[in-house]
């Protein structure tokens, strides 16, 4: 029996694996899963990035020279990565946040055929956060590569 | 009580992440958009220095290190806490996170503040 002030640890049988597949797949889940790798992503990036920009207290030089990496083609394909990843994360952060709020789920209802989950009511919503998201990220690339 | 506390901060910098990384983004990331300079102008030591040495800067930087570390920390122990572990090993987890959150911050923050402080030709 474990009281409030005391760590839980849950049945989780699947574990990292339910992550990969576990049973029938909707398109929210496909979305929890980026969720979570493109957060995972940004923190690492985030650590990374604290350190590398305590590079400039080294002096000019060794910050011109890690800048001047930063301009390579390679580190401007991970810097557009890192940016849809957080427009990605963001928008869809957004979703679940009025999901966790309650809205755009509808009022509770019977469960009579032909059924109506909340999941299916908020899909439209799902929708739009998506596209809205896809069209950032071609923008953000388009000004990135092309400016 | 102490979960939905946690929870309900880590939902709550959400508004402080989003309009600061937006502004970082665009002052390093996209400049020639927002401002018609370069990115390797708006990168460049002095350019960075110039704009290190604002209160503003100091304030806000040290607000979305904060913010950032702490929604992103949160967000990973939830995952950690997710697996099947001990009670122990749990508890591990939550203070190990904790010391790791408390140095990047530190070292982000003294960083932030050695731009401050920095002084040009000196």
């Amino acid at each position: 029996m474990n009281s409030n002030s005391e760590p839980t640890a849950y049945n989780n049988r699947l574990g990292l694996k339910g992550w990969i597949y576990a049973g029938k797949y909707t398109f929210e889940r496909y979305l929890y899963l980026g969720h979570r790798l493109s957060g995972m992503g940004l923190i690492a990036y985030m650590v990374l990035h604290i350190i590398e920009t305590a590079n400039r207290m080294r002096g000019v030089e060794a910050w011109e020279g890690l800048m001047a990496l930063f301009a390579s083609w390679p580190f401007k394909i991970i810097e557009y990565l890192l940016f849809a990843a957080a427009v990605f994360h963001a928008l869809n952060g957004v979703r679940l946040l009025l999901t966790e709020l309650g809205f755009f789920l509808g009022r509770p209802k019977e469960p009579v055929y032909p059924y109506s989950s909340s999941i299916k009511r908020h899909r439209p919503l799902t929708y739009i956060v998506m596209t809205l998201a896809g069209l950032i990220i071609i923008l953000g690339g388009s000004s990135l590569f092309f400016p | 009580m102490r979960e939905t506390r946690l929870w309900s901060l880590h939902l709550l910098v959400i508004p402080i992440i989003a309009v600061l990384l937006g502004l970082h983004f665009a002052v390093m990331h996209y400049a020639p958009v927002f401002y018609g300079v370069s990115v390797e102008e708006a990168r460049n030591f002095e350019t960075m220095i110039e704009r290190g040495r604002s209160v503003a800067q100091l304030v806000l930087y040290i607000l979305l290190l904060a913010a950032g570390l702490y929604h992103g920390l949160y967000g990973l122990r939830g995952i950690l806490r997710e697996l099947p572990l001990t009670p122990a090993l749990a508890k591990f987890v939550d203070g190990g996170i904790l010391l790791f959150g408390l140095f990047i911050f530190a070292l982000g923050a003294y960083v932030t503040w050695w731009t401050f402080s920095y002084k040009i030709g000196g």
